[in-house]
């Protein structure tokens, strides 16, 4: 993945999604229920699948989370706006990688992705898109960790 | 990544006899759990280490107080994630010193760890993309510079002969705007330049 998203600038990312983090995080009310499930589905990819589970995540985001959501406050939706300006040219990024063929998606990798729909799923719409923005950080987490070399914690 | 929780008595109970009673919540999980030696506490901290440890888990944890027969709504804290909200130390620092440079060894910090015998986990296995800053300090010339590093060792070169220069390190994470916590200062002189004694 390190190859396909070298160039994409982790930091702004997030520390720009620091700024609204709580406050829609404050919006989720049912913290029983995760769209991500950080610890079971993320950290279990491995390294061979990080390019396809990113690029569907980034479709989940964009198809999904970034259309579903309402949100009223200028400076989340500049915000938001600026998440989903840089995922589009890292969808552009890994379109490159995938047309090297250096993105293949086994099925874990799409089992995991499935996954992330289903919980999303069960919640109602602007509940489902909410709470999936507030879990960006683990998403935007991840991508930084995976696009470094892998390490054993 | 030892995580405190800590809160303030209320305004209005000042001096009074007050405990507090302490719950968390593992996001995504069911219910609420117990914190057992955080019940009824006199003290405005509970120590959620143990419970918090699986750093890339995210938590929720709320207290409330008991006066007499009283008992006040629970406060709560926002979602916390140890991954991108811990501080992280600064590394050790081992400095040498020839004439004209200082080299300079960084060493990563552990994670917090509760037992001494518990193993030994290195920031830098959790965090790949660990970087350290770097402040130099001339004490003669009090001239002071800064640099980033990612790998272990620094070299400092064409420094004074015979100068006693200070350095201080800290450790960061690209991306998030943590607070980061200076290591001591270390101070070392460079030695006397050889080839000046035979002028």
């Amino acid at each position: 993945l390190r190859r396909c998203l070298a160039f994409v600038d982790m930091r702004h990312l997030e520390e720009s999604f620091q700024g609204i983090k709580r406050a829609i995080q404050a919006k989720d009310t049912f913290p029983n229920i995760t769209i991500l499930s950080t610890a079971e589905t993320l950290r279990s990819i491995k390294p061979v699948d990080v390019c396809c589970v990113t690029k569907s995540l980034l479709e989940f985001y964009m198809d999904r989370v970034f259309k579903d959501h309402q949100e009223l406050k200028p400076q989340a939706l500049r915000t938001i706006s600026s998440v989903a300006n840089s995922f589009l040219y890292m969808q552009k990024a890994l379109q490159q990688c995938q047309v090297q063929r250096r993105c293949p998606c086994s099925e874990e990798a799409t089992n995991a992705t499935r996954m992330v729909y289903d919980n999303y799923d069960q919640l109602e719409v602007p509940s489902a898109a909410t709470k999936s923005l507030g879990e960006l950080d683990v998403f935007l987490a991840w991508i930084a960790k995976n696009h470094q070399k892998t390490s054993p914690a | 990544m030892k995580n405190v929780l800590r809160w303030d008595p209320p305004d209005s109970l000042q001096g009074a006899a007050v405990t507090y009673t302490v719950q968390y919540f593992i996001y995504g999980q069911k219910r609420w759990l117990n914190k057992p030696d955080c019940k009824n506490i006199s003290r405005t901290y509970c120590d959620l280490s143990d419970e918090t440890s699986d750093y890339e888990h995210q938590y929720y944890a709320k207290v409330k107080a008991i006066w007499k027969t009283n008992c006040s709504r629970w406060t709560e804290t926002g979602r916390f994630y140890p991954f991108l909200e811990t501080q992280i130390g600064p590394p050790e620092v081992a400095l040498t010193t020839d004439a004209k440079s200082i080299s300079i060894v960084l060493t990563a910090p552990d994670k917090w760890k509760r037992n001494a015998e518990d193993c030994t986990i290195s920031m830098q296995q959790i965090y790949s993309n660990l970087k350290y800053n770097v402040s130099v300090y001339n004490v003669k010339s009090k001239r002071m510079w800064s640099q980033c590093v990612t790998n272990h060792t620094l070299v400092l070169s064409w420094l004074e002969p015979n100068t006693l220069y200070c350095v201080q390190a800290e450790s960061f994470v690209p991306g998030l705007p943590r607070r980061a916590e200076p290591s001591q200062k270390h101070c070392i002189s460079t030695l006397e330049d050889p080839t000046s004694a035979l002028k």
